[in-house]
């Protein structure tokens, strides 16, 4: 086998690639041996009619033609593997010969993936932002808290007030006629909450338990049924019981009850530091994504139309997976969001360009700085991963494994230790003509 | 005397045939009027070769029905010829 390689465009080559006749030849009667097994010949049981007699019966032409597939990909792969190209197409294969007793040539046109020409990425001097948490934040998680672990309870006398929950049965009418879905009984409906159409639970304020109310209220025009919106109802309404919120005191006996914590100031320094850790690991991700982001935006790269595509690809391939949980097939969501694959595509575009714009210059910056993953290293990570999900770490592998996923489980690993890198030398511009000089002092000094 | 064309129909293609080319035997559909004899001259006639032995045998029609009518394929008659050492049809089971 040999193959001539040719630049066509930028990013853009032509393998010219040739199979010995030999080989061919090999392939064409193992195509025949194939083929006789699928079909009948008269005169012949399956699978033993001679190579010639398939031939007649067939036709030369389209032996031959079935058997350039089964050569064509071994070839091609060992063809990149002699180049050296990493295509990141699919490659656009055109015959050049194909006659028995003469060699296979064919033609395969792939797109490479671009040369990228890296910016700054050490140095970049991201800002990192330290957590804050402002007092009036605890002060509102305990509240949330304290409402949490509210006490409900009863109201018999007394009139109901905003916040309260009101037990109702409720029949609604329009123009004297009882419409569907307007009726209800013992209804929790919390005041305020509007949950229910807009006036309708202020005008149940100042109700007593056991009292009847006609709640007059105009559905609104934009209300998702066509048949209610913009009509006048009237509603009768039955007050069952009035439950209200009692707060308990937020005080040391509060923390004892709802947390391993002993007095108060314990526990509101518990959730503060919560909230800083949740905060903190928030803005290291920002800051992580911020520090990649300018890496990504210092370097230019030329990105094949290819690489465009079957990124997009890939992402609608995740999309339609998600909602294929949710039961929803792609066609239905296109017509939910009124629109198409084209559209949805152009959409996707930028975002595309952006991802693969990332993936290049990271992989660019892991090859220039040597970063490589071992199968050691990647056994740790493995033993990791299981940690969290909970099972063996061989298991995994072989799920992983399975799934053909183990060289994208190396390359995350790659792009995170890159990441990393970027980040440890985040500052480091910085600091070292300071270190440098210190140095040198201390050495003039001695 | 038959025409050489008269007699031999066309080869048998089977696998029992084709097999049969390996021992230099070549099996044709002959007319069924046709003995050995013309049947040599045929061959050897139209292939350029020289013919050893013929042997024959009669194929009876089978008896197909369409319903309630009974009909018959029509009878056929096989030649086995074998060819001289040396000798050989080319392209035999393209004919």
């Amino acid at each position: 086998m040999s193959v001539k390689v040719e630049q066509i465009e930028k990013n853009k080559v032509g393998l010219e690639i040739l199979v010995p006749a030999k080989e061919f030849s090999l392939a064409i009667d193992r195509t025949a041996k194939k083929i006789a097994g699928e079909i009948i010949i008269p005169g012949f049981r399956k699978g033993k009619a001679p190579r010639h007699i398939i031939e007649r019966y067939v036709g030369k032409e389209y032996l031959q033609k079935e058997a350039v597939d089964p050569v064509l990909g071994p070839a091609y792969a060992q063809a990149l593997d002699e180049s050296g190209i990493w295509p990141v197409s699919r490659p656009e294969v055109e015959l050049i010969q194909v006659e028995e007793g003469k060699d296979l040539i064919f033609k395969a046109v792939v797109e490479v993936k671009p040369e990228v020409e890296l910016g700054q990425y050490m140095g970049l001097g991201v800002e990192k932002k330290s957590p804050q948490v402002m007092e009036q934040q605890v002060d509102d998680e305990l509240k949330r808290r304290q409402d949490l672990h509210a006490k409900l309870i009863q109201i018999d006398e007394g009139e109901i007030i905003d916040n309260d929950i009101a037990v109702i049965d409720f029949e609604g009418f329009i123009d004297g006629v009882p419409f569907a879905g307007g009726k209800g009984e013992n209804h929790e409906l919390t005041i305020g909450s509007n949950t229910f159409i807009p006036g309708f639970e202020e005008q149940l304020i100042g109700a007593h338990k056991d009292q009847a109310v006609d709640v007059n209220v105009r559905f609104p025009d934009e209300y998702h049924s066509k048949d209610l919106a913009g009509k006048e109802a009237l509603f009768k309404v039955q007050i069952n019981s009035i439950k209200r919120k009692e707060l308990v005191p937020l005080d040391d006996e509060f923390a004892k009850d709802i947390s391993e914590f002993e007095t108060l100031s314990e526990l509101r320094e518990d959730v503060k530091q919560k909230m800083i850790t949740a905060a903190g690991m928030r803005l290291n991700n920002e800051y992580r994504a911020e520090i990649v982001k300018k890496a990504v935006d210092n370097a230019s790269v030329e990105i094949p139309e290819g690489m465009i595509r079957s990124k997009i690809d890939s992402m609608i391939a995740d999309l339609q997976n998600n909602l294929s949980y949710q039961g929803v097939s792609l066609e239905q969501y296109y017509s939910y969001i009124n629109s198409n694959e084209g559209q949805l595509r152009e959409n996707y575009r930028a975002q595309a360009v952006e991802r693969t714009k990332t993936e290049l210059v990271l992989d660019a910056i892991a090859q220039k700085e040597g970063i490589a993953v071992s199968d050691e290293d990647v056994e740790k990570e493995m033993v990791k991963l299981s940690e969290q999900y909970g099972r063996k770490a061989e298991e995994l592998k072989q799920i992983l494994a399975a799934q053909g996923e183990l060289e994208w489980f190396k390359i995350g690993i790659v792009s995170d230790r890159t990441i990393d890198l970027l980040v440890e030398n985040n500052d480091v511009k910085k600091e070292e003509p300071e270190e440098e000089t210190e140095n040198t002092d201390a050495g003039k000094k001695e | 005397m038959r025409d050489a064309r008269d007699v031999l129909i066309r080869p048998v293609v089977s696998e029992k045939s084709v097999g049969a080319v390996e021992e230099n035997k070549y099996t044709f559909w002959v007319n069924t009027a046709a003995n050995k004899i013309e049947i040599k001259a045929a061959v050897e006639k139209m292939f350029k070769v020289k013919v050893d032995d013929v042997r024959t045998l009669n194929v009876k029609g089978k008896e197909k029905r369409q319903g309630r009518y009974v009909g018959t394929t029509p009878d056929r008659k096989k030649a086995i010829v074998t060819l001289k050492a040396g000798n050989k049809i080319e392209g035999f089971a393209g004919l």
